[in-house]
């Protein structure tokens, strides 16, 4: 637990802004009026040195008539997580935007505008999450209206937009660069972009408004899980970490260990298939089929202790559904002592091919001051010499348990984020050996519980891209809010950084270094050729 | 109709089709390329053009926003149009078969692409969350010839 | 320039072939896989517990007039098989497997049909006779309760409530 005395300033914050405050547990809730909210903001980014996280809107006005909106930051030195909300009129929610002092809150305000139906004053605004063709005056969020309403959707494409001086090239969504739908359209004066428009979220799936309506408790896990397929495990256990720190259930400790046994595992998959398209963007496909196949026994490892090579569907609140035998851990041990003898073997060749070295050395670069204005998470912010890991910062599940170093290197540039990334794959053997031999007797389900209405709940998970944030506020049988932010969210802004003066040909790898995972997300950044600047239209961050 | 069955008895070259899925499926779909289950012992190798295809591989139900750019790769992907629709988000709609922004799996997108004019000659379903690599190799083998179908509809009374 | 990267040649040897040649060698599937659901008939009694548990609505239950019918559709099932945690009589068993794909999707229903019971009194259709019986046996209800239906009982319950003899002068203050 978080100590009491590093709260207090938070507590004087409030009362100094004319709103109040309380503690519990290891969150700080803020309410303060909207005219004070972007003094707030500051003093808690600038000046406390906060992370932010992400905005969300609410509909409250079943409850008391407001709308709100709702500012997610974690104090990560000192361990809390530190929630800022305001009240808006039930009428016409108006709120200032706090963009010019936290520059990371773009998008997640202009989602709040499109979803819920909140302005924001003191910004440009645009449409970000729904298609271009959606009635304005329909806010899927907002409680009267119903999760299964479909407008008419159009089936003729657009036509493109046409420029009298430049021209014009669409590209994607079905492109062979790209592995998920997204659509550029450039405008381009012989070799060179001099605009792009861009639309995204072929990706959106409405699983917010779905939670909040036919779905209980416990079948909110599954659909949590298929948010990501890479990382879906994260998505799951954030969820029901946050649902029991809102109704204060006692979980188990066998569950706690098993869940964070199981999320390691997911981290090994995942770096291993990063490191793998990583080498086929380079050129270096005997790399790429290698790691795949080193990758592959991780696969029948995890459908051993779970039941299914991806998304697992092990996870309940109050527990787990499956146990982790003797004869499961052995097999467990063997299949790790394997794979940290083979991967050693073959990255250390791997990064000698000299393709990959020189073209991974010195590409890429992002500073760090950049990375700490833009809050950027996981290995991204690691290789740029900021020291931020939740597992250790703001433990959860048996974490505290387990002893590890979190890899930071600080040069800031794509050989750095993929040696960030093989330290922790090593490291991640390491703390699954230290809890399976430390794995407690017990049950693994809670069964009797209740979870009572109007609970608060926060969690941030360290995903393998990054941190990922889930708030719930429960209600009767079901959710009455959720929204969740992935770490690729606060990582793309970041490329704007580190395409700039760099040569088109490096601008795939620099990309996936980052390890964009769209589905979570679905937002992207467009390269320029010629002298390669990132450019968007419309402006990113300022 | 016999001169699918003759030609495809060769290679077949497949395009892979996002139209809004997890991911999960499309990564088990990378995964049938590599050492363990190699795909390309039948001769499958992915495109990048539709127009290139003998085999649409479809994943995720079909989004509202995504639908129009589907309904244009699939125009442009040759006759005989075949589709194999892959997983609980292509065959029925997923977990989100009912939502304000997914059309609802392949079966209504063949009703749309009906009212435009394009045939789609035959739809292949692979039911799976995800599928497994070898789900899709029993498909592809499913659409050669070489396997028999196993799956049949069962109708029992209870009294 | 180092010769490091010719290790490769090293490992990739010393592996030889990883390939398991499916479908003409058993594929690797572990113990624990989760695949397709198999519904006993003969167990079933159509109380609709796994329609209510399952996620998307891949079990559905529809009511006609003289039956009750349960339908599993495989296309939109996600293998997480919480209808095997729910169902009361254990009618529902995992099995490992993988291979339905199909060009017909009218083979991937399973289809259990229920005939339904009738109240005693205003002859309407409630539940199942299945589910009927399996309420008798496991809580002591009289059996003269569980064949009518709740209509049926609200008005007989006001009816005998409504013939006590009570007067004004007899209701306590």
């Amino acid at each position: 637990m978080p100590n009491p005395q590093e709260a207090l300033k938070y507590i004087e914050l409030a009362t100094s802004n004319s709103g109040v405050a309380y503690v519990e547990g290891d969150t700080v809730h803020i309410t303060v009026p909207p005219e004070r909210l972007v003094d707030v903001a500051d003093t808690v980014f600038n000046k406390y040195n906060c992370s932010f996280r992400v905005c969300a809107g609410v509909d409250e006005r079943p409850l008391n008539g407001h709308f709100s909106i709702v500012h997610l930051f974690t104090d990560d030195r000192a361990g809390y997580y530190v929630v800022v909300k305001a009240y808006l009129s039930g009428e016409n929610p108006v709120a200032p935007s706090i963009t010019s002092v936290v520059p990371a809150a773009d998008w997640c305000e202009m989602e709040a505008r499109d979803l819920v139906g909140i302005e924001f004053t003191g910004r440009d605004v645009y449409r970000l999450v729904l298609p271009p063709w959606w009635p304005s005056n329909l806010h899927p969020l907002r409680k009267e209206v119903p999760y299964n309403y479909r407008p008419q959707p159009r089936i003729e494409s657009e036509k493109l937009g046409y420029s009298s001086e430049y021209g014009v090239i669409p590209l994607g969504p079905y492109h062979p660069a790209l592995h998920e739908p997204e659509y550029f359209e450039l405008y381009v004066d012989g070799e060179r972009v001099v605009d792009v428009k861009y639309r995204g979220f072929h990706v959106h799936r409405g699983i917010e408004k779905l939670a909040e309506s036919r779905m209980n408790y416990q079948q909110i896990n599954f659909l949590a899980e298929r948010i990501c397929g890479i990382c879906g495990f994260v998505h799951s256990t954030c969820y029901a970490l946050a649902v029991e720190k809102a109704a204060k259930l006692e979980v188990p400790e066998r569950a706690q260990f098993i869940r964070s046994i199981v999320l390691e595992v997911e981290r090994l998959h995942s770096h291993l298939l990063l490191l793998g398209v990583a080498f086929h963007l380079l050129g270096y496909d005997a790399g790429f089929m290698h790691v795949w196949r080193i990758r592959e026994r991780i696969m029948q490892l995890a459908e051993l202790l779970t039941g299914s090579r991806k998304t697992y569907g092990i996870n309940l609140v109050g527990g787990v559904r499956r146990d982790i035998n003797e004869d499961k851990k052995q097999k467990a041990l063997e299949v790790l002592r394997e794979l940290n003898r083979e991967f050693e073997s073959f990255i250390e060749v791997a990064i000698s091919v000299p393709q990959v070295k020189k073209r991974l050395t010195g590409t890429g670069i992002l500073p760090r001051e950049e990375a700490i204005r833009l809050s950027v998470e996981g290995p991204v912010a690691r290789a740029s010499g900021i020291n931020k890991d939740a597992r250790r910062d703001l433990p959860y599940a048996a974490y505290k348990y387990a002893s590890f170093k979190v890899p930071v290197y600080s040069e800031g540039d794509n050989l750095a984020r993929v040696l960030v990334r093989v330290d922790e794959v090593f490291e991640s053997i390491s703390i699954v050996e230290q809890l399976l031999d430390k794995l407690p007797g017990g049950p693994i389900l809670l069964t009797d519980f209740e979870i009572p209405e109007g609970a608060v709940g926060v969690q941030v998970v360290e995903a393998p891209r990054g941190g990922d944030i889930h708030y719930v506020v429960t209600g009767r049988g079901t959710l009455y809010r959720w929204r969740v932010r992935a770490p690729t969210y606060a990582n793309i802004p970041a490329l704007r950084v580190m395409l700039r003066n760099q040569p088109l040909a490096d601008a795939p790898i620099t990309i996936a270094s980052i390890d964009p995972c769209f589905s979570c997300t679905d937002r992207i950044i467009v390269i320029r050729n010629g002298v390669a600047e990132v450019f968007k239209f419309p402006p990113m961050v300022k | 109709m016999s001169v699918k069955n003759s030609f495809l008895k060769k290679s077949i070259w497949v395009f892979h089709l996002n139209t809004g899925s997890c991911n999960a499926c499309d990564i088990e779909i990378l995964d049938a390329l590599t050492p363990f289950h190699d795909a390309e012992r039948f001769g499958v190798k992915l495109v990048v053009s539709p127009r290139h295809a003998d085999v649409i591989l479809l994943t995720g139900p079909v989004t509202a926003e995504s639908l129009p750019k589907v309904v244009n790769a699939i125009e442009a992907a040759p006759r005989p149009r075949i589709i194999i629709a892959l997983g609980s988000c292509g065959c029925g709609g997923g977990i989100w078969h009912d939502t304000y922004s997914t059309i609802g799996g392949v079966d209504k997108l063949l009703e749309i692409l009906r009212e435009k004019g394009i045939v789609v000659d035959a739809v292949y379903y692979v039911p799976g969350c995800p599928i497994r690599p070898e789900a899709l190799l029993y498909a592809v083998a499913l659409v050669k010839g070489i396997v028999p179908k196993k799956r049949e509809m069962k109708v029992y009374k209870a009294e | 320039m180092s010769l490091k990267p010719l290790k490769l040649v090293i490992i990739a040897s010393s592996k030889g072939r990883v390939t398991v040649k499916y479908p003409y060698q058993e594929p690797i599937v572990t113990q624990e896989f989760r695949g397709e659901i198999d519904i006993d008939p003969v167990k079933c009694i159509g109380c609709g517990a796994c329609v209510k548990a399952c996620p998307p609505n891949a079990l559905e239950i529809s009511e006609s007039e003289r039956e009750i019918i349960l339908k599993y559709f495989v296309g939109r099932c996600i293998f997480c098989w919480r209808c095997i945690d729910v169902c009361p009589v254990n009618a529902i068993k995992g099995t490992r497997n993988f291979e339905l794909a199909t060009d017909k999707s009218t083979d991937l229903y399973t289809v259990v049909v229920h005939t339904r019971a009738t109240c005693e009194i205003c002859g309407k259709p409630v539940e199942t006779t299945r589910m009927r019986r399996y309420v008798t046996e496991k809580t002591p209800v009289t059996e003269e309760y569980i064949t009518i239906c709740p209509e049926c009982r609200r008005r007989l319950l006001a009816e005998a409530v409504s013939m006590r003899k009570v007067g004004p002068s007899e209701r306590k203050e």
